[in-house]
């Protein structure tokens, strides 16, 4: 019973990586980043190509990921979410076609593939990141046997969920952020750069995503189309715990990561996956605002 | 001195203002008067920048900030009291207060000391969340946010609308303290024509989204008040 808790917690942890993202430009932006996964692939892939080309381990991949993905977010957000504040569906489709785009530059080797070029760790194949060494041992703790790499994902989750909930509430730019979140004008109207502020947070939620690719590498293959199926589990996580709220957020990736995880080993992957839509859906239809939705007067 | 020149201002495409022109006196207290729906919160949002399609000029001692964006006119030395407050629900007092400061010109993010003097309940109850405030400790929270980031010009929308009388009292003196010990500039929305005329220097009357009437505050006869006032 503990093994499987623990990987639960594990699968949470990834949860909440790409949630956390979504959390903030969802919450404090209200874009549906639909190429948010796309950031979770690209992480990967950055591990991918830091490992074949620099030597660099998973654990050198995690802050290079962090930079590469925040800085795509930023310009991500520069030219074109920037454009679509207020237009909801618009920002869907712009980013969905984003995704697609960013999919297909790995899929073909950023277009060299047409002048008959190969860049090894691209393409539309399956790539793998070799996990270094002390992460593939097993501790025993309390008698229990636990995989060092699923501990290496907690640990790294509980950092920089603890990192992303002091920059939101005990910062300056957490300030700016939480006063945009519920009143974007008299956020301006207080001297506060609405347009920068945003740009910056976008930035960070791409970043918190590359880490969770990162990540993900260590345990599963990676590939192009990866990310579509993260961006799902990301909204539903953060709808779940109800929108703006951090709390909520890692409570709803906690709950589902574990559901997954109790009924995908106690049955199958599939059942596993029906029993988190149940849930998800259960809660809409009685809590439409998510478990911790935002109260005041 | 705040002026004002042929200001038009939108929400969408319905226009709200219609060649505005208007001078706000240093130092003083200007009120605005008129009906509702004359235009006077959107005056108010347009000269903080939060309409949209803004054309005509506004400057201010001088400069021109038409081309600003709010938080710049913000940093440029103007706060603003919106018509119902603009709290953050979930931010403590402390936290409204202090995030007024983002506007301060000497980047000093704090609350202001004199505040325990002006509002001594919020100074009491700086880790309060601001929603859990009535509607005139709201109001206050909401002056003394505009207050902490030591602006030149205060743009207050009906800051007695809906409150207990015993709390209009403290917020009226608090106007009067503003411009005649701190020497601000206060634009000041108000129906109520006896504060207007115990408060302001000057006045001016819009209708249908122009400015009808201004002119010093003694010349405002009951004539003038019952001509653009009375429905």
């Amino acid at each position: 019973m503990f093994d499987i808790l623990f990987i639960g917690l594990s699968l949470s942890s990834i949860l909440l990586l790409v949630a956390l993202g979504l959390a903030v430009t969802y919450g404090a932006m209200g874009i549906i980043n639909m190429a948010h996964g796309e950031m979770v692939m690209l992480g990967a892939y950055v591990a991918v190509l830091a490992n074949i080309w620099l030597g660099a381990n998973l654990l050198l991949a995690i802050p290079l990921a962090f930079v590469v993905t925040g800085a795509l977010g930023y310009a991500m957000e520069r030219m074109v979410v920037r454009r679509l504040y207020g237009r909801l569906l618009d920002t869907l489709l712009a980013t969905w076609g984003i995704a697609i785009l960013l999919q297909q530059a790995i899929r073909l080797e950023f277009g060299l593939v047409f002048f008959g070029l190969h860049v090894e760790g691209l393409g539309a194949g399956l790539q793998n990141v070799p996990v270094p060494g002390f992460l593939q041992a097993t501790l025993t703790v309390f008698g229990q046997e636990l995989n060092t790499y699923r501990l290496f994902i907690v640990a790294v989750t509980v950092v920089l969920t603890v990192l992303t909930w002091h920059v939101l509430y005990r910062t300056a730019l957490g300030m700016k952020v939480r006063a945009i979140i519920r009143n974007p004008q008299m956020a301006a109207a207080c001297g506060i750069d609405v347009r920068q502020t945003n740009s910056i947070t976008f930035a960070l939620g791409s970043g918190l995503a590359g880490v969770a690719g990162v990540l993900m590498a260590g345990f599963r293959s990676v590939s192009p189309d990866m990310g579509a199926t993260m961006v799902v589990d990301g909204f539903m996580v953060v709808v779940t715990g109800g929108v703006g709220s951090l709390l909520g957020t890692v409570a709803a990736a906690g709950i589902l990561g574990e559901i997954n995880a109790l009924t995908a080993i106690t049955f199958n992957e599939i059942t596993g996956r029906a029993a988190v839509l149940l849930v998800v859906i259960l809660v809409i239809l009685l809590k439409p605002a998510g478990l911790f939705s935002f109260k005041g007067r | 001195m705040l002026t004002m020149t042929n200001l038009e201002g939108c929400y969408g495409r319905s226009r709200a203002l219609t060649g505005v022109c208007l001078t706000v006196p240093k130092g003083q207290i200007t009120g605005i008067m008129g009906r509702n729906g004359t235009g006077k919160t959107t005056l108010l949002k347009t000269i903080m920048g939060l309409t949209d399609n803004t054309q005509g000029t506004i400057t201010l001692d001088g400069k021109d900030i038409s081309a600003a964006p709010s938080h710049m006119r913000a940093r440029a030395g103007i706060a603003y009291v919106p018509q119902g407050r603009g709290i953050i629900p979930d931010f403590t007092v402390r936290e409204n207060i202090v995030m007024g400061g983002f506007a301060n010109r000497s980047g000093r993010r704090a609350v202001p000391e004199k505040l325990a003097e002006l509002f001594p309940y919020l100074t009491a109850n700086l880790d309060r969340p601001g929603g859990l405030l009535s509607g005139g400790q709201q109001q206050q929270l909401a002056i003394a946010r505009a207050l902490a980031a030591e602006p030149d010009v205060v743009l207050l929308d009906e800051p007695n609308e809906g409150i207990q009388p015993s709390v209009v009292e403290d917020i009226e003196r608090v106007i009067l303290r503003m411009s005649r010990e701190f020497g601000l500039t206060v634009v000041l929305v108000e129906q109520n024509i006896g504060f207007l005329r115990r408060a302001a220097s000057t006045f001016a009357i819009m209708e249908k989204g122009r400015v009808a009437q201004t002119g010093r505050v003694e010349d405002l006869t009951d004539a003038i008040v019952d001509r653009h006032m009375t429905i």
